[in-house]
């Protein structure tokens, strides 16, 4: 198991050392070979989805003495939550590459930055103490300072350092608080000992969980992003290239919610008692503020950022409320908004190679130019509204049926998000797709050719199978959503 | 003959480093005066000399495996691990150097042996300095160390900023001494001891409560004395203009091989000399760290020219090493790996900068650097991995540094010093990532000079790098040396 484990965290890197080794006049293998590393995470996943290990809440699967004077060691484990993540992952990897256009696709620096950031965030997903979920949660930072500085639009200067600084800014806390907790584990071990089932058996006293809790989660907040921190998101996500967005929006701002649900609720939980309500009613004001500024927006990848910043408040909405359903169902739209916003983002990309432009008015009635393209784009906004039998209603319904017991006025708030959702989706799908062509351009524009449908057709199918057996992927949440929220029932019933 | 020099510990091999760097300088200078000497002996004398140096380091662990801690010389000289640690990276720092710093004297106007020979002088100074049991010797290791480095800022005579860097250095350096052997003198008339150890055996002895106030002014004089040699603000001051106008080929041995010597005596001295009354000095070097940080961070975000930014960088690392170095003994381990890690990127940086120059730039604008992913990959990720370090990316010894110093520090319960050092760290990611966006990412847009690297500079090139990545990976032997150092205190 542990082997599996390290093929899958290790091997992006390694392949990321092979395509940055390759000479450069056989650019045209890049993307054949990225294929191919990528395809190899993506069966492990697949092969531990098999696995009854990986089905429940966080097991340790092994442990590296680092520093030994310290007694720090790194831990790496799986849990349910963490596969679903890393597949999902594994997934967007994959058909970024598939999606990308050549100009991207012969570069060794954007196929190998990609591929770091892949390593990283399996990083992430994988570890099991502190020490290395922040070491690979900053790691993350560098592949994407490369890539929205090399390959970002515009105005990439400015939203890169704005990404970066407000990342960094959040992990200072993180790393601090991951200190603190080493000197409180020091304490009672002998050894800073950061791994998840010592930190679970140690009793942090109020004040000490009140701290922990604010410093881990401002950090992670700032990734996730929730409302007043948000401002970094639009920019990043306007800036970065589509290969970049898809894995932004798909992956990263998951780090940021799977770190609360990880490390901030279980471990500090009287912190988390304390401020749960003011995290629900940020992330209400987000889903409303999101949506609302969604509808305001001329450009169309700017209008699915902030969509972005909507549903993740969903996803913070669940964790808030810390009822089994409304966890389990924060952790599926985790999922459930990487695919759906992974598949926007692609699918503006693929109009954006066309006609370089993103600005919503300069379409309209492209519907008859680009049907399957019309059809698909249809298809994931329902998805991102949330039409039953599509992904995005399970989550939202879970989150909104889970936080309606501990939150009545901020859920029934918080729903109109959905119509909200509504109204921008299709709004833009209307401006956009419907009516007559009125730019000469639009008339000739290309509908999918088929490279670009098998990059994006898999999301398609991923959406609609959540959508209808939501029980498969529900599998694999259970446990942890049943151990956090059981861990909460037991620190409020202590505290009441 | 044989009581005689048993009675005053004369021993060679303790000075032996010092000895070996001087004969060095020595049969230079002869083969630059006397006879015409081809580059290629001359190289081959000195460096030779630095092996011979580091050898006689080796003699030095055999003398100190044998006889412990121990002074020699009427008490003058002494072993310990300080000093051990500080010979080892002295001589490292040299042989480091020994590349750029011939690089840049071969394009100096009168081709001249003069740099290296002021280099292995002040590297014999300040070995001497990192080995003096009595305040005197210090003080005599420090002259020595500084003014070859007053020199070697001003080498390059035609240049007004190099003129400018070495009268300023010099002015301020000469005021600093001052303030030191003004503060040996203080110590000595006050309390009649002139020892690190001497201290550490009489504070104890007469009860820190006892302890004259013309001691502790005199103590704190020599620490500044000491301060302002690794450019801690506020007696940063020297640092950005003389890292401008030296040639850049020495400004990575005068950065580096001050600011090792002056930590390790300021360590010493904080950890053997004045432990008992350490908390007397807290708020002055609460004080100094913090504005070090403060004036580091905001200077360095602003700077355009390259070794400016890094100068005032220095002044925030020497904040970050001085708090470690306060905060007890783990703490000053802490402290070592960190001034081990902050050597060996600086050494990198600069060595990177020499090859970019190319020239005798005294100017070295940021946007020098633009073009360089396209002319040379190499020097870009060595240049990358350098600046990542410095910011503190984890996978570096910068992260190490950091995470083990900030540990320490929250162990001793500095929880307003490590909230303002870590945030410095987030101004750090603003300007230790813009060269490195000028450097990989920005498109020139003039040509860029063609870049041909020698053999020698790719080997130490390769080999800082792979120290910084190797002990951001595998810290634990650094650690375990670092933490060796420092054993007899805990």
């Amino acid at each position: 198991m542990s082997i599996l484990i390290y093929t899958l965290m290790l091997f992006p890197l390694i392949g990321s050392l092979i395509i940055f080794t390759m000479p450069k006049s056989r650019s045209e293998l890049f993307r054949p070979i990225a294929i191919f590393l990528s395809i190899i995470p993506f069966g492990l996943c697949l092969y531990l989805f098999t696995n009854s290990q990986s089905k429940g809440s966080f097991v340790n699967i092994h442990t590296i003495d680092w520093i030994k004077s310290y007694g720090i060691s790194l831990t790496f484990g799986i849990s349910g939550m963490s596969l679903l993540l890393l597949f999902l992952t594994a997934v967007l990897m994959l058909l970024s590459f598939l999606s990308v256009s050549e100009k991207y696709s012969e570069s060794k620096g954007f196929i190998g930055s990609i591929l770091v950031l892949h390593f990283a965030v399996n990083g992430v997903f994988l570890s099991g103490d502190l020490l290395s979920l922040f070491i690979f949660f900053e790691a993350l930072l560098i592949p994407m300072y490369f890539l929205m500085g090399i390959w970002g639009g515009e105005n990439r200067r400015y939203a890169t350092i704005k990404f970066i600084i407000y990342t960094v800014f959040g992990s200072v806390f993180i790393f601090i608080g991951t200190v603190y907790a080493g000197v409180i584990s020091y304490g009672v071990t002998g050894r800073l000992a950061l791994d998840f089932a010592t930190l679970s058996s140690l009793t942090f006293t109020t004040e000490q969980s009140r701290v922990l809790f604010l410093m881990f989660t401002f950090g992670f907040l700032i990734k996730v992003p929730i409302f007043p921190l948000h401002t970094w998101l639009p920019d990043a996500h306007v800036e970065a290239p589509t290969a970049g967005s898809i894995l932004l929006a798909g992956v990263l701002l998951k780090v940021g919610a799977y770190g609360i649900l990880r490390v901030s609720i279980p471990f500090f939980t009287e912190g988390f008692l304390e401020y749960k309500f003011l995290i629900a009613v940020l992330s209400v004001i987000g889903i409303i503020y999101g949506a609302i500024v969604a509808i305001a927006q001329i450009d169309i990848k700017r209008l699915i950022a902030y969509s972005s910043v909507s549903h993740m408040g969903f996803v913070m909405l669940g964790i808030s409320a810390g009822n089994y359903l409304s966890l389990e169902g924060a952790i599926i739209q985790m999922v459930n908004h990487g695919l759906t916003t992974g598949a926007l983002f692609m699918l503006v990309g693929f109009l954006y190679e066309r006609r370089h432009t993103r600005r919503i008015s300069d379409f309209g009635g492209i519907k008859t130019t680009m049907p399957k393209y019309a059809a698909i784009f249809l298809f994931c906004s329902f998805a991102s509204i949330g039409l039953p039998g599509l992904n995005g209603f399970v989550g939202e319904f879970m989150i909104l049926m889970g936080s309606f017991a501990t939150y009545k006025v901020l859920s029934g708030i918080g729903a109109f998000g959905v119509v909200l959702a509504a109204i921008y989706m299709l709004w833009a799908y209307q401006r956009m797709f419907t009516g007559e062509i009125s730019i000469q351009e639009n008339k000739e524009l290309v509908d999918l050719d088929s490279k670009e449908m098998i990059s994006v057709v898999p999301l398609l199918v991923l959406m609609l199978f959540i959508g209808i057996y939501p029980s498969f992927i529900e599998g694999y949440v259970t446990q942890d959503a049943l151990l956090i929220s059981e861990i909460i029932d037991i620190f409020s019933g202590r505290l009441n | 003959m044989s009581t005689i020099s048993e009675a005053i510990g004369f021993n060679l091999i303790v000075i032996g480093p010092t000895l070996a760097l001087v004969a060095t300088a020595l049969v230079l200078l002869f083969c630059t005066i006397t006879i015409e000497t081809s580059d290629f002996v001359k190289k081959t004398i000195t460096f030779g000399g630095i092996l011979l140096t580091i050898f006689t380091v080796f003699l030095k662990f055999g003398l100190f495996l044998t006889d412990g801690i121990s002074s020699y010389f009427t008490e003058k000289i002494l072993i310990d691990e300080f000093s051990l640690f500080g010979n080892v990276l002295i001589a490292l720092i040299l042989l480091f150097n020994f590349s750029p710093i011939w690089n840049t004297s071969n394009q100096l106007k009168d081709k001249t042996t003069e740099a290296i020979i002021l280099a292995l002088m002040s590297a014999s100074g300040f070995m001497l300095m990192v080995d003096s049991e009595s305040f005197m010797m210090l003080f005599i290791g420090l002259e020595i160390g500084s003014i070859s480095l007053y020199a070697l800022a001003g080498i390059n005579r035609g240049d007004l900023l190099s003129n400018e860097a070495a009268l300023k250095y010099f002015l301020l350096g000469s005021l600093a001494s001052c303030v030191l052997v003004y503060g040996v003198a203080l110590v000595y008339i006050s309390l009649s001891i002139s020892g690190f150890y001497d201290t550490a055996i009489a504070i104890p002895y007469i009860g820190a409560g006892n302890v004259p106030l013309t001691t502790f002014i005199g103590f704190l004089f020599i620490i500044v004395g000491l301060l302002f040699k690794v450019a801690a603000a506020p007696f940063q001051s020297w640092a950005p203009d003389v890292y401008q106008g030296s040639p850049t080929g020495y400004v990575g041995y005068m950065a580096s091989v001050a600011k090792v010597a002056s930590f390790l005596v300021i360590a010493r001295l904080c950890i053997v000399s004045l432990r008992a009354v350490m908390e007397n000095f807290e708020l002055f070097f609460l004080a100094v760290i913090i504005i070090s940080i403060f004036v580091g961070s905001f200077f360095a975000t602003v700077q355009s020219d390259m070794k400016r930014l890094i100068a005032y960088s220095g002044v925030i690392q020497s904040g970050f090493i001085l708090s470690g170095i306060v905060s007890g003994v783990n703490g000053t381990s802490a402290s070592l790996f960190y001034i081990t890690a902050y050597t060996i990127q600086l050494i990198g940086i600069f060595t990177i900068f020499t090859i970019i120059s190319g020239k005798l730039s005294s100017d070295f604008s940021i946007e020098n650097l633009s073009g360089l992913f396209v002319e040379n990959k190499f020097l870009t990720i060595c240049f990358s991995i350098f600046m990542l370090g410095l910011a503190g990316i984890p996978l570096t010894s910068g992260f190490i540094s950091k995470f083990i110093l900030i540990t320490n520090l929250w162990s001793y319960e500095s929880y307003v010093l490590v909230v303002i050092l870590m945030l410095s760290t987030v101004a750090g990611f603003y300007f230790y990532l813009r060269p490195i966006w000028v450097a990989a990412i920005d498109k020139p847009e003039t040509p860029v000079e063609r870049i041909t690297l020698k053999r020698s500079q790719i080997l130490s090139l390769s080999a800082l790098s792979f120290a910084t990545i190797y002990f951001g990976l595998l810290p634990n032997s650094l650690i375990n040396i670092s933490r060796w150092v420092i054993q007899n205190y805990l």
